[in-house]
This record gives structure tokens, C-alpha cells and sequence, in this order.
């Protein structure tokens, strides 16, 4: 039972983390909440389990070939969203909380209603990449649910290391600790700010891209993510990477654990109890900086 | 002294205005009729099936000269919003139906939350609600404009209990899942009073949020508990599918219920091979030799036009346009107090057959369409009917008109 525990909290987990990766990395660099960061996810799991069906039926490819266009396809189509989100919308509430809040509150009602009106409310059910299923110490987990979380767990270590080792990353970094200190030492904030965005909505389409043959897709699907994401980085802390990991596998730990002994409501209710509990006793959540 | 010309004029002028009057008195009046369900969210394809339902019925009441009352014939036009399943949507599409669209007829609503919501303005403005809720309280004297369309737990869990406990008689223990919402926590009473009176114990009940996508907590909890049977009390088809689907992965075998199916195109497609096997409630075979030349002519349409195939809930809608339709003629009144007291009245053509209201000895009053209640299993990927029956009451009430 334990290692079937820690594998349900390693598949779900592992997109929580990387969802909540791009929404704590465009807060700490930009002090901006995001709350159409759930669209961009949706957009992009719909826009993919789209292409997916129509290029199945009209194109005579190998599936893996399929599913790589289309979720090229699908990532590009959302990043032009968020690079449009920015520029004409973001961009001139940095560091504005409520500002930031209220407008891209908006943002996620038009490209809520934009998708359900171009793509419809239907659930689309994507088939498994891989088939099977994947036995580890008595744990059971489809083969397509491992390689998924895999993946995502890949891309957060790259995501991170490009934050460490990269000038951009260094970069980013560097505008999150002191953005006039950064300035001061040359770096562009705005271009950085905007490459911080690109980012978080690069991460925000592939965890959608990743989801689309775990669970039926439909254009609501980044709400339940959203919420969860607001309770990982409050954990984890605000603007910060390791907080985001830390948060993320934590709350699916809780998910797993509760969910299993008692109940899946109850679970939330201890999600959201330590989460009253941090904005009482460590407001600025594990790895955050009080203020 | 007033020229030819003058003359012709005016009498080509009073010709014409007298046609024009004639033609406005024959001139059709309009009858909104509005439609509250979810059309996104993993229950969207309950409300596409809804919509889908009631605009066929409306196009056919149009084709054959419209509901006619006393010498007016009304065309009948569909209004849908989207509730997506909750209170808060349902609210707002009660008042955009009611108050800003002026509608006195709701020909469907689904999800206990959305249509309590509905029914609080409903009620007390005088309108008239027909309803695929669940909720039992949702009927009764108190509220006696509202009927139900579609068979509720009430009429489905003992026929299915009873069936699934013959046909497996050595089950002895059950897990229930159940939706977090005001449809969860009706039913999940009835079914776990059924079970115990049928000796099967409860082992679990646990619930969910609509919205979850990551069942593999609740999963390892049943498999942990290896029920015999594990029992979806009101999920929509595709989270129902992903659900027995980890559950096949993590080796739980059993018997598999659905109480809530409509949707076994969904079903099957999210949960693959792992929902061989499972019996559902409020499906039907619509190609089988059990169901009418309507609905088999119903079928090829709608697989036509939406590529699904129908089931009951795109029917149901069709069922209560019709019953209005009957109601309103049998009142010769569109008050909707009035089409009401004539409801519990009348016998009128379904898409099953000749059905009628019923169900006062459940609910108190006579607001349950009684139509045939089907239990169906998945097998080889379709569903397939393992039993039917016609309330006694219905029997009771044909045999009385004949």
C-alpha cells in the first residue's frame, strides 16, 4: 500500500509541479497574479486533443508523430495567447497585485469563453500514448501515466536548471530577488520580465499538452489546477522554484495519503486547513522571504 | 365627385388591409420554452443530448402545424443556457430564462444544485418546470409545478438492485462514490438503505468533486477494501469510465454499477475494456428490437448529426416537449397553473410509447413521467438490455383509457 501511495503521489504530483511552476516563477518575477494561467493550460490541452482527433482522422501518421505536431501546434498557439496576454495586457501591471489580479481575471473569462465557444463543452477523451501497465515494488501505474510524469518531472529539473545555470535563468534570478538592484546592474527587467512570462505559459501548455490522455478534456479543466496552484505556492512560497516542488509533491501527498484512508473531500479540507495554517504562522510559505 | 382613379385606389387599399388582417389572425404566436443544463464541463454531454432532444421535438411540433389552442397555433422555440452542474450557473440561467427571456415553460433541467435553483423562482412565479434532477424533494405538494422526465433512483435502484443481487447472488459487500453536490447526497441515502435491505453491506461511501480529474487516491482506497461491488451513483459517463479504468489497473475486479449512464459512447471510450461488464441505469440499446420506430428513426439522426448515439436523456426532453404539447391542448391554455392540474390528466405519445404522470404514492403527488424503467449492461463495448419493465402504475392508467 505505501508504494502504491508514493506512486499515486509521484503521477499526480508531477503535473501539479509543473503547473505551479510557471504561475510562482511569472509572481516572482513580476510580483503579477495570473489567474488566466489555467487558461493557458486549458487552451492548450484542448487546442491538442483537438488537432490530435482531426489529424488521426484526415492524416495517415504514426501516432507518436500526431501527438508531437499537434502538441507543437498547440504550444505555439498559446504562447502567441500569452505573448499577446502580455504585451497588451500584463506588462503594465507589474508589480501591481490587485491590478494584475482584476485584469487577468478577465483574460481568463475571454479565453474560457473564446474556447468553449470555438471548441465547444463537450469532454474529448485522447487514447493512451503508450499501452500497458508498469508494476514497481507491487505499485501498479499505467505505462502512459509513467512516461507522462516522467516527462513532467524532466522538463521541471530543465526548467531549473536553465534558472541556474543559464544568463537568462541567472537573469530572471536575478530581477526576482531585487528588480532595481537587476536594473542597476544592466539587466533589461522589462525584456526579462517578458521572457519570465513566455516561460510560465511555455510550462502552463506543456503541462496541458501532457494531460490530455489522463483525464477528459474540456475547457474548465484549468480551474480545479488554478485552485490547487494557489495552495502550492502558498505552501511553498511564493515566487519560489523549490517551494513550487515542495508544494506541489505535498499537496499530492495529502491527496494521496487522505484520499486513500478516509475520503477525497476530506482531503481538501486538510488542503486547505494548512493553508490557513501557513497564512497564519509562515505567511510567506517554506522557502518564501517574509516580507 | 371622387375620380376612377381615386376609387380603385382606395378599394386596392381595403383589400389588401383586410388580407393583411386576415393573415395576422392566422399568424402563429411564438412559445419560448426554456432548457437549463450543462453544455461544458465533464457532464456537457448530458446537455448536448438534452438540447439536441428538445430543438427536434420543437422543429416536429412546428412541422405538424404547432400546439393548438382554442384556434391559435403556437410554434414552439427552444431557449438553452449552459448551468454547468452547479447552483450559482443554475441561478443565473433561472433568471435569464425566466425574467429576461419571459419563458413560462422549462422543458428540461438537470443537476439537483442548478434546478433547486430554478425552482425557487420557478415556483413561485407560476412557471412550469419538467426536470431530469434526482432529487426526490424535489417533488411533491409543495411544488406542484414541477415533474420529473426521466426515471430518478426512486424508480431505478430497486429494479436494479433487486436485478443485480439475482443475477450475483454471493455479493455481499459494496463501495459507494458519490458526488460531492445536492444529487450526490440525495441519492447516496437510497442507495445505501437498498443495499442494506438487500443484505449487502456497505463497506464505503465516499465522495467527489465534479470537477476532479486524479482518482487514484479513491481507487487505492477500494482496492485496498476489495468491495464486490463498486457503485458510481451519479458520475458523468467519462469520469465514471476513468474511474473503473484505475481501478482495473490496480487489480480490483467486481461488479461494476452505474446508476446515472446516458453517455455509454463516453463511457466506454474513457474507460476502455475496463467497463466490459458494467450495468448502467437510464441506458437503452435505441437500435435494439425493444426500442420504438421513433426512436430508432431518432437514433439515425442524431448519430447523423452529432455522431452519438441517443439515449435516454437525449429523449427526455423530447418526452416532456411532447407532454406539454398534450397538456397544453388538454387545458386549451398556455397558463402554466393550468397546463399543470391537466398534466396528471392526460395519456399522450412518448418516445417509448403512450406514458403519463404518475408516482403519488412516492412523492405525493402525480409528477413522475412513468416510462419504462431499462437496466442495461456493457457488452463488447455497446450497451446491451438485460431488463425492462413498465411501471404498473402506466399499465394501470393505458388499460383505464382503452
Amino acid at each position: 500500500m505505501l508504494a502504491q501511495l508514493l506512486i499515486n503521489t509521484l503521477q499526480i504530483g508531477a503535473l501539479y509541479v509543473l503547473f505551479s511552476l510557471g504561475f510562482t516563477l511569472v509572481f516572482g518575477v513580476m510580483k503579477v497574479i495570473n489567474m488566466a494561467h489555467g487558461e493557458f493550460f486549458a487552451a492548450a490541452a484542448v487546442v491538442t486533443s483537438f488537432l490530435v482527433g482531426l489529424m488521426t482522422m484526415q492524416l495517415a501518421l504514426p501516432s507518436w508523430l500526431v501527438y508531437l505536431a499537434a502538441s507543437i501546434i498547440a504550444a505555439i498557439v498559446v504562447c502567441i495567447i500569452g505573448a499577446l496576454v502580455y504585451l497588451f495586457g500584463i506588462r503594465f501591471y507589474i508589480k501591481d497585485l490587485v491590478g494584475s489580479f482584476i485584469l487577468s481575471v478577465g483574460v481568463l473569462l475571454v479565453i474560457q469563453g473564446a474556447v468553449l465557444q470555438g471548441f465547444g463543452g463537450a469532454p474529448r477523451i485522447v487514447p493512451p500514448i503508450f499501452d500497458g501497465t508498469t508494476e514497481i515494488f507491487g505499485a501498479r501505474i499505467t505505462t502512459n501515466r509513467l512516461v507522462i510524469s516522467l516527462a513532467a518531472l524532466l522538463i521541471t529539473f530543465a526548467t531549473y536548471l536553465a534558472l541556474q545555470a543559464t544568463r537568462w535563468g541567472k537573469a530572471l534570478r536575478a530581477v526576482a530577488e531585487d528588480a532595481e538592484a537587476a536594473t542597476l546592474q544592466g539587466i533589461p527587467r522589462r525584456r526579462v520580465s517578458f521572457v519570465g512570462f513566455m516561460i510560465a505559459t511555455l510550462l502552463a501548455a506543456l503541462a496541458g499538452i501532457l494531460t490530455i490522455s489522463l483525464a477528459p478534456i474540456t475547457p474548465a479543466i484549468g480551474e480545479e489546477y488554478l485552485i490547487k496552484s494557489f495552495i502550492i505556492v502558498i505552501i511553498g512560497g511564493l515566487g519560489s522554484i523549490p517551494g513550487a516542488v515542495i508544494g506541489g509533491f505535498s499537496i499530492a501527498l495529502i491527496e494521496s495519503v487522505v484520499g486513500a484512508y478516509w475520503d477525497p473531500s476530506i482531503a481538501t479540507i486538510v488542503m486547505f486547513a494548512l493553508v490557513i495554517a501557513f497564512l497564519i504562522f509562515r505567511p510567506q510559505g517554506i522557502f518564501g522571504r517574509a516580507a | 365627385m371622387l375620380s376612377r382613379r381615386t376609387v380603385t385606389c382606395a378599394a386596392v387599399l381595403f383589400i389588401a388591409g383586410s388580407l393583411g388582417t386576415l393573415a395576422s389572425a392566422r399568424a402563429q404566436d411564438t412559445l419560448k420554452v426554456g432548457l437549463s443544463a450543462p453544455m461544458s464541463g465533464p457532464a456537457a454531454s448530458w446537455g448536448i443530448h438534452m438540447k439536441w432532444g428538445a430543438e427536434k421535438a420543437a422543429e416536429e411540433i412546428n412541422r405538424t402545424g404547432g400546439i393548438k389552442v382554442a384556434g391559435k397555433a403556437y410554434k414552439v422555440q427552444v431557449i438553452a443556457y449552459d448551468n454547468k452542474y452547479n447552483a450559482t450557473e443554475g441561478a443565473k440561467t433561472a433568471q435569464l430564462l425566466f425574467n429576461r427571456d419571459g419563458v413560462d415553460f422549462v422543458i428540461g433541467s438537470l443537476g439537483t444544485a442548478p434546478t433547486q435553483a430554478l425552482q425557487s423562482i420557478s415556483e413561485r412565479e407560476g412557471k412550469l418546470l419538467f426536470t431530469t434532477a434526482f432529487g426526490k424533494a424535489l417533488k411533491g405538494p409543495k411544488f406542484p409545478l414541477t415533474f420529473t422526465q426521466l426515471n430518478t433512483p426512486v424508480e431505478l435502484l430497486p429494479q436494479m438492485y433487486g436485478y443485480i443481487k439475482k443475477v450475483h447472488p454471493n455479493v455481499k459487500t459494496v463501495a459507494l462514490l458519490n458526488p460531492n453536490d445536492a444529487t450526490g447526497q440525495d441519492t447516496e441515502p437510497q442507495s445505501q438503505k437498498l443495499w442494506k435491505s438487500l443484505g449487502v453491506e456497505v463497506v464505503s461511501s465516499d465522495w467527489f468533486e465534479r470537477s476532479t480529474t486524479e482518482f487514484q487516491p479513491i481507487v487505492s482506497k477500494f482496492a485496498r477494501l476489495k468491495p464486490d461491488i463498486i457503485e458510481i451513483t451519479n458520475g458523468p459517463p467519462t469520469t465514471a469510465g476513468v474511474v473503473y479504468k484505475e481501478l482495473a489497473v490496480q487489480g480490483w475486479k467486481g461488479v461494476k454499477i452505474v446508476v446515472a449512464s446516458s453517455g455509454e459512447r463516453d463511457f466506454v471510450t474513457s474507460g476502455g475494456p475496463a467497463v466490459e461488464g458494467t450495468y448502467v441505469g437510464n441506458a437503452a440499446d435505441m437500435t435494439g428490437q425493444a426500442a420504438t420506430d421513433l426512436q430508432k428513426r431518432l437514433n439515425k439522426l442524431v448519430m447523423d448529426e452529432i455522431q452519438q448515439p441517443l439515449s435516454p436523456l437525449t429523449l427526455c426532453t423530447w418526452d416532456s416537449m411532447m407532454a406539454l404539447k398534450a397538456g397544453i391542448e388538454k387545458a386549451q391554455s398556455v397558463d402554466p397553473k393550468k397546463v399543470a392540474a391537466a398534466l396528471p390528466t392526460i395519456v399522450f405519445e412518448s418516445s417509448w410509447g403512450p406514458a403519463a404522470f404518475g408516482g403519488a404514492e412516492n412523492y405525493g403527488t402525480p409528477q413522475q413521467m412513468l416510462i419504462p424503467t431499462v437496466i442495461s449492461q456493457i457488452q463488447n463495448g455497446k450497451p446491451v438490455e438485460v431488463l425492462r419493465v413498465l411501471p404498473k402504475e402506466l399499465e394501470e392508467k393505458l388499460k383505464t383509457k382503452k
